[in-house]
């Protein structure tokens, strides 16, 4: 406590360049958490997007992720009924539901274009879709729809591609599973955005009905098992694979392309950033403490020789590289907490991200783990940079630090 | 017995090529509860003896004892453990540390010590009223007369009770009047405390009160 206070008062000496040193801290340990809160939720966001989007596990037949299928549903799943009854028995599933993935041609009479088709259930996948799934007009897929009224939902830039509104009539063709062509009226029920328009441009969405007609099938591609939560995804992996070998199993992660593209991507700039500003922190402190050290090179001559040893004289300006550091990271934490607080109050929109059409919320949402790895770092630059400055004056010769002007 | 013996000390300095020898062959011997005076003109060599006597130099040659110890080759850290123990310093310039007030400056090498608060609190206020300064106790040595400096350092100096304290100049930066009184206070304190005491000093009036003066000049012992 008495070597607490010696180094608060010696960092007190020069209470201006203390200041600035202390406010440079709390810029760095602001930066990397608003950064790295900006970061984050990102991450969870789009954690989210993918999970919800495939499903946190995805089964399917064992050759489905592997191989080519020479014809539709090839390597579909026959008795998925009953398997997914079985799978979300499971206290940890949700919702299994069972989803086919198609493609073939889609026309308005007068023109016809590719699609990407997915057959869902929908009396679940609109709710496991939630905000990621914006319906731009008409409505989602009724559960109960007539057998002899097929609907379809359009993705926007498709829609526009065939002028097609809601109510429309549209034919799908596609390739049987025994290799046939195929063809149904369908409605257009609505038109939707996933927000990408590479999507947008061939995506529709069908019930599971309408494309086991099409294809002439009574199988689907997979299931996909949305868990209570996310975070065990991969216990559950684990646990499904070994239960059910003769199946083949993924999880979210490894369909979440976009995800881990940006993922790298933003720890590559925003850890950039965060070194540079480790670096900014670290050079404003090993200045401040060596100014300080030099103009008390005879002071620590004066210790030295009435008995200090030369690490008590290190430890205690580390311990004042620490005073530094602990105010610096307390101001940085509040700067950032308000910060966050003050975006989110503000409903400050970003731009799309590269490939995207819809915009998302600057939020800032800062783990309790980066709190700690922040306050853990500015803590290690400050004891670093004072410990360096002042090993070399502590085992200065003394009579050359007594006679130092 | 001996506080301190030289054999054949020799200390030289490198002022580019040149070696300069600050001190040649000096030879002393300076009994217990001494209270010595090493007199010599500025570049006699006394500040440089005085500084391996304080075990904050080494000589360049010759064997140096501390309590019949030779501690010639002694490590930094066993010089170190021997200062914080065994020596107090007076400097000329006070060396007060400007952030501490008077109470913890003298408080200071106590706590190097490892001495718990009550104890520290009780030789300390002793020791101020001693010197004659506690009532500037929570002043900063910046709200102090140089008189009243010296005598915090004094009070630093004896704190520790040491078997020695050096002093280099302790009354050149201060008036005839509060020179007198730092003299008469050291001389007293030596009385009290038994305390051996090395001067370097040009002031006439501290070798009056040496036991023994040692003249030095151009690194030579007269």
């Amino acid at each position: 406590m008495k070597w607490l206070k010696l180094a608060i008062k010696n960092v007190l000496r020069n209470r201006r360049r203390a200041l600035v040193t202390v406010l440079i801290t709390a810029v760095g340990v602001s930066a990397i958490l608003i950064g790295g809160g900006f970061a984050n939720f990102t991450y969870v966001s789009l954690k989210e997007m993918a999970a919800r989007s495939s499903g946190h596990l995805i089964v399917a037949h064992k050759n489905y992720f592997d191989k080519e299928e020479n014809t539709p549903m090839e390597f579909g799943l026959e008795e998925y009924r009953a398997l997914a009854k079985t799978l979300k028995s499971d206290s940890d599933v949700r919702y299994a539901i069972p989803r086919i993935d198609f493609s073939g041609l889609i026309s308005n009479g007068e023109k016809s274009t590719i699609f990407m088709g997915s057959g869902v259930d929908a009396k679940y996948e609109f709710k496991v879709k939630g905000p990621f799934l914006v319906i731009e007009s008409g409505n989602v897929l009724s559960k109960r729809e007539k057998e002899d009224d097929p609907r379809v939902m359009l993705g926007t830039d498709l829609a526009k591609s065939l002028n097609a509104k809601v109510n429309d009539s549209l034919t799908l063709m596609s390739t049987t599973v025994d290799g046939g062509l195929n063809a149904i009226d369908v409605t257009v029920q609505g038109i939707f955005s996933t927000g990408t328009p590479e999507v947008d441009k061939r995506s529709i969405i069908v019930n599971i009905n309408t494309a086991q007609s099409l294809l002439v099938t009574n199988k689907v591609s997979s299931i996909a098992l949305h868990l209570r939560d996310t975070e065990t995804t991969f216990n559950k992996y684990d646990e499904f694979s070994a239960q059910y070998p003769e199946l083949s199993w993924e999880t979210w992660l490894d369909q979440a392309f976009f995800y881990t593209g940006v993922k790298n991507l933003y720890n590559r700039i925003f850890g950039l950033l965060g070194l540079i500003i480790a670096m900014m922190v670290f050079f404003s402190i090993y200045n401040t403490v060596n100014m300080s050290v030099v103009e008390r090179t005879r002071e620590i001559g004066t210790l030295r020789a009435i008995g200090t040893y030369a690490s008590e004289i290190t430890r205690n300006f580390i311990l004042e590289g620490l005073v530094i550091g602990v105010i610096g990271a307390v101001t940085g934490i509040t700067i950032a907490a308000l910060t966050s607080l003050g975006l989110s109050l503000a409903d400050i929109q970003m731009p799309p991200p590269p490939g995207q059409t819809n915009g998302y919320p600057l939020i800032i949402d800062i783990p309790a783990n980066l709190y700690l790895i922040a306050v853990a770092m500015s803590l290690f630059i400050c004891i670093l940079a004072a410990w360096l400055s002042s090993y070399k004056a502590a085992k200065k010769p003394i009579v050359g630090a007594l006679s130092h002007v | 017995m001996n506080i301190l013996e030289t054999k054949n000390l020799y200390k030289q300095y490198k002022q580019g090529e040149i070696s300069v020898n600050a001190l040649s062959g000096i030879n002393i011997q300076i009994p217990e509860k001494a209270f010595t005076a090493l007199l010599g003109p500025s570049g006699s060599g006394k500040s440089t003896l005085l500084n391996i006597f304080g075990l904050i130099d080494q000589p360049t040659q010759g064997k140096l004892y501390f309590c019949g110890k030779d501690i010639t080759a002694a490590s930094e850290k066993e010089l170190t453990a021997i200062r914080r123990h065994q020596l107090g310093f007076i400097f000329q310039g006070f060396n007060l540390v400007p952030v501490m007030t008077v109470f913890d400056n003298v408080e200071y090498p106590l706590t190097l010590l490892g001495l718990d608060k009550k104890t520290r609190y009780e030789r300390v206020n002793l020791m101020l009223d001693r010197v004659g300064i506690s009532q500037f106790k929570k002043h900063l040595p910046d709200q102090i007369s140089g008189g009243q400096k010296q005598r915090v350092a004094i009070a630093r100096a004896l704190i520790t009770k040491p078997k020695l304290v050096i002093a280099d100049e302790p009354t050149a930066n201060l008036d005839t009047k509060t020179a007198t009184g730092i003299i008469d206070l050291m001389y007293q304190m030596h009385q009290d405390f038994g305390t051996s005491f090395i001067i370097a000093t040009h002031d006439e009036r501290m070798s009056s009160h040496c036991h023994n003066s040692y003249q030095l000049h151009d690194g030579v012992l007269q």
